[in-house]
């Protein structure tokens, strides 16, 4: 009889710890996960919808928004409505941990989805401690290789390919078209651009000229600098290893002071319609060389990308459907079948594990598969190549859609066997 | 600015004015006074330490012991700025700052309050120790219905209230470090001496540092390095915007390309000194071309000289002080690895740091091999006698509240973490125990939970601008920031939940302790959070 009375004091007490963030609100309604109730599971993510990372990325939270609201509408995750409180970090770190701090402590959410930033997420992982607190931390936007190490990311998914995975298939697409030319990089001068470096160096690439920029030193005053330096320096092939902001204004400067080198856009940096309301002229556009691990926003034969523009008209104000609503949707989809994965009664640790082990199953728009696994954390794992074309729309190269995968390590470059599984009736995932 | 670097004196000087200190005492023996209700006792210890205490005519048998925080220990010349003028203080302190809008509503409600000025100033614990045991014993006697003592302190004297808890548990029964040093002094010389040593050599070679000269000279050096500190500061805030090194660096030209700014970040981030500070909180800009650059560029590099001012003056005083204590240099980086220092902080202020490339060539010029920044190496001697001075061990003997601002500058909140993960064992254990004895008894008790760990938080956006867009400064300092920047509404919530620990043995938890926190402002209990260490007990 003691030893009962006491574990029961043991749960109360137990109980009480885990309220210690009722310091900012009052109680909640009892029930067995934070952020799940009878009828709604709360998300939450931080994203920069202002600042000088904003443009694009800005898209992001309303078309994930768009996406559950067409999932509630068709009878919810088992029955539950998904809410998604976003946040604006700016793309600075202490925000994006005061912001995250909210969403867990304030807003009580059940997990996070779809954050973005690699300087932004190191600061919140470490200063949050997501994995020490065990809340999920889904499909960040952010290839940096360090989060896909689980031991200290436990509860992190990336979904993006690592940028070292970027560089290498690019450093492999340069070999085979552009070889014997000059070339030349510009590159975030952080952990993002460090692992394309990685990645360049184990691909065997060298650049003739490199244009390190710090991450928000993007301006109308730095990028003629950089545009300078590499038309002093003959570069012929110019990869851009930035945000969209910086590729918009390399791109634009380099238009208007005549330079015309051959542009490969990274992936993060590289929706056309962004660029485009950049400023970057069109002309200045056409013909260069993207890369993707998702369809092409433009492609109405696509499945998914037909079923998301639909989503985009009648749930997301019908803006401009560019790779970010894209991408905002496809993260969407791939959370409503990790929550159903989770199962009836989601809890945080389920909804982990069903990650872990069903993460690799999900189906979503993307041409490369997903990687997650009791050892990996990471998810797609390579890219197609496009070209431009004068209304901006990334077409598939002579050679068709042809996909490459590697890993971040020494791996090689292959072409992908991967057979996209058919889209679930109306994009409905009915996975459990 | 000119506000919070005068901070430390500030709250070390105010001494209470409010009652009456009677001239005539002698050890053991206090003169009191009774009037408007509240019996005032004045007197000195046998070590020399002048006391205060306040006894209310409801006195219901508790008293709380104040230690004050640490007052410099040398006279400090007129001519250096801001903190100049100063001259040591021994003033007896029986609560934080002398403060009526704390000692009020404590006799009010029947607690009684006390402490001493101390013996001696500056690092003083093993000193102080005696003092408090002394001051108890004499306060019992004098009054000898007294039932319960608790023990608070800030700062310093939250080290030496967690000392005192540690080897007289059975004198208090409650205890409360508030914005705490802890562990030993080793740690916040550590963190002192690496910003010291990183700040000169990028900024002013000529700044000693420490193996200070004996006597008068190494007084005058002492103070000298003071001036220069204030000298590069101001030059370092002149050059925010352009980033222009001070005239008395001497690091080469390539090394002068990177901004100042990001060099005297670098310093901060490889000593831990928070980049939050009163009036930056590195989210927030201006409104026009700079609303995102500047909390992301250049804020951090602002907090770091609004805080690094702070402990820098502290850093040569402190070590001034250990030095004379322990009889020669005792800090010591000709090991260090200044790189592994920052391996993650570097990832999320790459950006203010200027990139990856200017952090790699700010490293290179601190690595060992660069004769331009030599390395300090203790005394063997002098760091055996300054390990020979009162530490912790973390054992939590009575119930505990810690309370730390989390961008704390003096003595950061890692100094509170370390006190929870030493409990955080302790209680390991003492559950494991009564597992064990489950074996045989066939039943068991769950240990009390005996330490309750409180954080000040920051709000998210606290920096404000001019209509021109340049930051305003003279604001009072944020919550959270700051070296114990306390509202008396806290310091009054800490007491009250110190005085429901002290009678019945447990802290205050569920709705009543929220609805305190809440009501109090700014003090949370999250027992997830977990603050960084000491650069001392953990590098990265």
């Amino acid at each position: 009889m003691i030893g009962k009375n006491r574990r029961k004091r043991s749960w109360i007490a137990a109980a009480v710890l885990a309220a210690g963030s009722l310091v900012f609100t009052s109680l909640p309604a009892a029930h067995a996960e934070v952020g799940v109730t009878s009828t709604q599971i709360k998300l939450g993510t931080t994203l920069p919808l202002t600042g000088s990372a904003s443009p694009g990325y800005n898209k992001l939270g309303d078309a994930m928004k768009a996406y559950f609201n067409y999932v509630n509408d068709n009878g919810g995750v088992y029955g539950r409505k998904i809410t998604l409180v976003i946040k604006n970090d700016e793309y600075l770190p202490n925000l994006a941990v005061a912001k995250t701090n909210e969403l867990i402590l304030k807003d009580k959410v059940f997990a996070l989805v779809g954050a973005l930033g690699t300087a932004n997420h190191q600061a919140v992982a470490n200063a949050v401690g997501l994995g020490r607190r065990g809340i999920p931390d889904l499909f960040i936007n952010t290839g940096f290789s360090g989060f896909a190490n689980p031991k200290q990311y436990p509860t992190t998914f990336t979904v993006l390919p690592s940028y070292a995975m970027e560089a290498k298939i690019m450093a492999q697409f340069i070999k085979e078209n552009y070889a014997g030319k000059k070339l030349g990089l510009i590159y975030q001068d952080d952990e993002f651009g460090s692992d394309a470096l990685k990645g360049f160096a184990q691909a065997g690439i060298k650049f003739d000229v490199t244009v390190p920029y710090a991450s928000g030193s993007q301006s109308q005053t730095t990028a003629p600098t950089w545009i300078s330096k590499l038309s002093a320096g003959g570069a012929e092939v110019v990869v851009m290893f930035g945000v969209t902001s910086a590729s918009g204004l390399a791109l634009a400067t380099a238009g208007a002071l005549k330079y015309t080198p051959k542009w490969i856009l990274g992936s993060v940096g590289g929706d056309a319609t962004t660029l485009r309301a950049l400023g970057v002229p069109p002309a200045v556009l056409t013909g260069q060389i993207g890369l993707s691990p998702v369809p092409s926003p433009a492609d109405t034969t696509d499945e998914y990308v037909k079923l998301f523009q639909e989503v985009n008209a009648k749930y997301n104000n019908n803006v401009a459907f560019d790779n970010n609503v894209l991408a905002g949707m496809n993260t969407a989809m791939l959370t409503v079948q990790a929550l159903r994965a989770a199962g009836k009664n989601p809890t945080r640790k389920s909804l982990i594990a069903a990650m872990k082990t069903k993460g690799s199953t999900f189906v979503s728009s993307a041409l490369v598969p997903l990687n997650y696994s009791a050892t990996s954390n990471v998810g797609f794992n390579g890219y197609w190549f496009g070209q431009y074309d004068s209304t901006g729309v990334m077409k598939p190269l002579a050679t068709g859609v042809v996909a490459y995968t590697t890993d971040s390590g020494t791996g090689p470059v292959v072409k992908s066997t991967f057979k996209r599984p058919a889209m679930p009736a109306k994009g409905l995932p009915t996975n459990s | 600015m000119k506000k919070t670097l005068s901070l430390v004196a500030i709250s070390s000087l105010l001494s209470l004015t409010v009652v009456s200190i009677p001239t005539a005492a002698r050890a053991a023996d206090p003169v009191c006074q009774t009037a408007a209700g509240v019996t005032q006792c004045a007197g000195v210890t046998s070590d020399g330490a002048k006391y205060l205490m306040l006894v209310p005519a409801n006195y219901k048998g508790t008293a709380m012991l104040y230690s004050h925080g640490y007052r410099y220990p040398v006279d400090l010349p007129a001519a250096i700025p801001i903190v100049g003028g100063y001259t040591v203080a021994d003033a007896a302190e029986p609560v934080p700052g002398g403060s009526a809008a704390i000692y009020g509503p404590l006799l009010a409600q029947g607690v009684a309050v006390f402490g001493s000025g101390f013996a001696r100033q500056g690092w003083n614990v093993d000193s102080a120790l005696k003092t408090n045991v002394e001051l108890i014993g004499i306060f019992n006697k004098r009054f000898p219905t007294t039932t319960k003592v608790v023990a608070w302190g800030n700062s310093l004297g939250g080290f030496i209230t967690q000392a005192l808890a540690e080897k007289y548990p059975n004198l208090i029964s409650a205890a409360v470090p508030m914005c705490t040093a802890a562990g030993s002094i080793e740690a916040g010389l550590q963190m002192a001496g690496d910003f010291l040593w990183v700040f000169k050599t990028f900024f002013d070679p000529t700044i000693k540092g420490g193996n200070y000269s004996a006597g008068a000279a190494g007084y005058g050096e002492a103070m000298a390095d003071l001036g220069k500190i204030f000298t590069a500061m101001g030059a370092l805030q002149a050059a925010v915007s352009t980033g222009a090194w001070p005239s008395t660096s001497k690091v080469p030209d390539a090394i002068k390309a990177i901004p100042s700014r990001s060099a005297l970040l670098l310093a901060g981030l490889i000593a831990g000194v928070p980049t939050q500070s009163p009036h930056f909180d590195g989210t927030t800009g201006p409104e026009g071309p700079l609303k995102t650059s500047f909390p992301l560029a250049v804020s951090p590099a602002l907090a770091v000289l609004e805080n690094g001012t702070n402990a820098a003056v502290l850093a040569i005083l402190v070590t001034y002080d250990l030095e004379l204590q322990s009889g020669g240099q005792v800090f010591d980086n000709s090991t260090t690895d200044y790189a592994e220092r920052v391996a993650v902080s570097s990832y999320v202020y790459n950006a203010a740091l200027s990139g990856v490339a200017s952090i790699n060539g700010l490293l290179s010029y601190l690595n060992p091999a660069n004769p331009a920044a030599p390395r300090a190496k203790a005394s063997a001697a002098a760091v055996a006698k300054m390990r020979a001075l009162v530490s912790h061990t973390g054992k939590i003997n009575v119930p505990t509240i810690t309370f730390t601002g989390v961008a704390d500058p003096v003595t950061p909140p890692g100094n509170s973490q370390w006190i929870a993960d030493r409990y955080a064992e302790q209680y390991a254990a003492e559950w494991a125990a009564a597992k064990a004895g489950k074996r045989t008894t066939g039943a068991y008790q769950k240990p009390k939970n005996m330490l309750l760990t409180l954080w000040n938080p920051t709000p998210a956006n606290y920096t404000t601008f001019t209509a021109a867009g340049a930051p305003i400064t003279s604001t009072p300092s944020a919550q959270g920031t700051n070296h114990c920047n306390f509202t008396p509404a806290q310091y009054l919530a800490l007491a009250k939940m110190a005085l429901y620990a002290s009678e019945n043995g447990v802290h205050m938890s569920g709705g009543p302790l929220y609805t305190l926190l809440r009501k109090s402002g700014s003090m949370t209990y999250d027992p997830k959070f977990r603050a960084p260490l000491l650069k001392y007990y953990s590098p990265n």
